[in-house]
């Protein structure tokens, strides 16, 4: 115990201390610019990423891995917040919570392995592009100044990197811009036009919403969508820290993490969270292997607020928009074109399809749900493909199966045999078959039955031993039959 | 002859010219490490794009496999090893922490304006290695 404690918060804690440093000065501006897609106060979404980084880095389930206020989740909230206001956004938060502890608790994250590549890859390219889109509102056919702004801070962002590597460039981007507009005035927006800074710590309050079933009616949807959304993102990225350092993380305990720092950070007027891949690599490559690094995280994010708070309203909005295009751009997967060309056809229709549904519905959670199903029909009509072989022996008649017997593919089965009276006995040969299902056992049963109504004699050959035993349990064949 | 000497290897055609070089000056007796560094920003692309991890793991063996038949071939002994981080500072640190003779890494080939927008790996190594530097060209 105590061991694992000194492991996951004080390997190397100067390294660990730095990485969450600068995370915190790369989240800021994501975590400004996610409130306002939301539509709330910057505050909702600055609160959250404190309040979700320091429990997460205590309850989490894989050390080293980021979570804040996300666009994932700001994306999904906008109609909420929008037709009812803030106080049922923090309330389908805290909803959000219990539904991903349950989750956790029901140890959901099992079942992320039945999310198909197709459909993550759908999912980080829809998210992407919903960024992108989001942003339009602020770029376009504002003002001159706005593009110019827009253009600066992309050329920060992409090239300073090169040359300046401690600092995240689209800090460098914030504060030079800013620093820029302050000095110079020019015609954008502000932060400060969108919403109010305040200094202080987030305080507990209950939302102001009646406790009605009304209440409970309007925000179950969203908070069913936040909490399969932010599980989805939150393991993804869970299993791409992982892979980065080559370490195995439990997924349960993270999904039941998760739970519990939404539950909290809705209490505490912060928005609803998850993991966040593009800052997560950023914390592994700056050395970050610890809950250390994503405590220090959340609590320096705080501090700063609390310091440069009255700054922050004066940050323009093209400076954000800027930021957001560059997490667009981060955030899709560049290798889908290559991979639309060479993966099978069902699997780049399924990741299509996949964004296809976020594009309309504007729910990420519906993608993932509808493209989980499309991808298990293919996979049913794929396997659900039986052959069935007859050929003539000297002294029988043997049909011979081939392929996975189950409900799905019995019709097909069915279909290719052909019951007449023939002149030799009947072999029914399940060498290269497996009955996987009471269908299956059935349909074994009306195939002897049918036959034997022509007068064959029937005889089942080489069934393996799984598909013995159901035929033996649920079969009302007699020994005979079975040689 | 060498004793002991490291090869920075990605497993692309530079790296595997570099593997080719060290033959002229290694022999039996040469005991090489192949360090093949896994960026975490190419994690991402390896989730998204392979099955579990123990064929994430086959395909970066994969990757190196011409180095590891042209040592097999010549009768060089070797271990491979592999580090996560930043390219060029994982290399200097695994360089000067072990006791290699010499690390030879090869060279992208990037003209100076390439270089200059995305940073030379040989370079960095040169300039903060502590040990001899090979960049085969």
């Amino acid at each position: 115990m105590l061991e694992k404690f000194k492991k996951e918060w004080l390997t190397a804690p100067g390294t660990n201390i730095l990485a969450g440093v600068v995370v915190a000065l790369a989240l800021i501006p994501e975590a400004i610019a996610f409130s306002i897609i939301a539509g709330v106060d910057p505050m909702v979404g600055l609160y959250a990423s404190f309040l979700i980084a320091v429990i997460i880095s205590f309850v989490g389930g894989r050390p080293a891995m980021i979570s804040a206020a996300t666009g994932a989740i700001a994306l999904l909230i906008v109609p909420l917040v929008n037709d009812y206001g803030v106080d049922y956004l923090l309330a389908a938060t805290i909803l959000m919570g219990v539904i991903q502890l349950v989750f956790g608790l029901l140890k959901v994250g099992k079942l992320m392995k039945f999310i198909p590549n197709s459909v993550m890859i759908g999912f980080v390219n829809a998210l992407a592009i919903m960024i992108f889109m989001s942003q339009i509102e602020h770029i376009f056919g504002i003002s001159i100044d706005s593009y110019v702004y827009v253009i600066a801070t992309l050329f920060i962002v992409y090239v300073f990197p090169k040359f300046i590597k401690k600092v995240p460039a689209p800090l460098i981007a914030l504060v030079v811009l800013t620093g820029v507009y302050i000095i110079f005035g020019s015609n954008v927006g502000t932060v400060g036009d969108l919403g109010t800074i305040e200094r202080s710590l987030p305080s507990f309050f209950i939302p102001d919403v009646p406790f009605t079933m009304e209440t409970l009616m309007i925000i179950l949807p969203y908070s069913l969508s936040m909490a399969v959304v932010g599980l989805v993102e939150s393991l993804l990225t869970a299993r791409i820290v992982d892979n980065a350092t080559d370490t195995y993380s439990s997924k349960n305990k993270e999904s039941r993490g998760q739970g519990i720092a939404n539950f909290i950070t809705g209490f505490f007027g912060g928005m609803g969270g998850c993991a966040m891949i593009g800052q997560s690599i950023i914390n592994v490559r700056s050395g970050a292997t610890t809950r250390l690094s994503t405590f220090t995280a959340g609590v320096f994010l705080m501090f700063l607020i609390i310091v440069l708070g009255d700054w922050v309203v004066q940050i323009p909005m093209p400076i954000l928009a800027g930021i957001m295009v560059m997490v667009a751009i981060g955030t899709f997967d560049w290798n889908s074109f290559k991979y639309i060309a060479k993966a099978p056809r069902t699997d780049s229709f399924v990741m299509l399809i996949t964004v296809t549904i976020v594009l309309f519905t504007h729910n990420l959670a519906i993608g993932v749900i509808v493209g989980v199903i499309f991808s298990a029909l293919f996979f049913a009509t794929k396997i659900s493909k039986v052959d069935v072989h007859l050929e003539e022996m000297k002294n029988t008649i043997t049909l011979s199966f081939e392929g996975q017997i189950f409900f799905a593919s019995i019709d097909t089965t069915l279909e290719q045999i052909d019951f007449k009276k023939y002149e030799k006995p009947v072999q029914l040969d399940f060498s290269k078959a497996h009955l996987w299902d009471d269908s299956a056992v059935d349909a074994i049963d009306t195939i002897v039955r049918k036959f034997e109504e022509k007068g064959n004699i029937v005889h089942i050959r080489e069934l393996n031993t799984d598909s013995r035993k159901i035929v033996k349990e649920l079969s009302q064949l007699n020994e005979q039959h079975l040689t | 002859m060498y004793k002991s000497i490291l090869l920075a290897a990605d497993g692309s055609e530079n790296s595997i010219r570099a593997a080719e070089e060290t033959l002229n000056f290694i022999n039996e007796e040469t005991e090489v490490t192949i360090l093949n560094v896994i960026d975490p920003t190419d994690s991402k692309n390896d989730v998204l794009h392979s099955g579990p991890s123990e064929s994430i793991m086959h395909k970066r063996k994969e990757k190196l496999s011409k180095i590891i038949n042209l040592y097999e071939t010549n009768n060089i002994s070797y271990t491979i090893q592999y580090e996560h981080g930043v390219p060029n500072e994982t290399v200097v640190a695994f360089a000067n922490k072990g006791h290699y003779q010499l690390v030879v890494l090869g060279n992208r080939g990037l003209n100076s304006l390439q270089e200059m927008v995305m940073g030379s790996v040989s370079h960095k190594v040169a300039k903060r290695s502590e040990i001899p530097v090979m960049i085969v060209k």
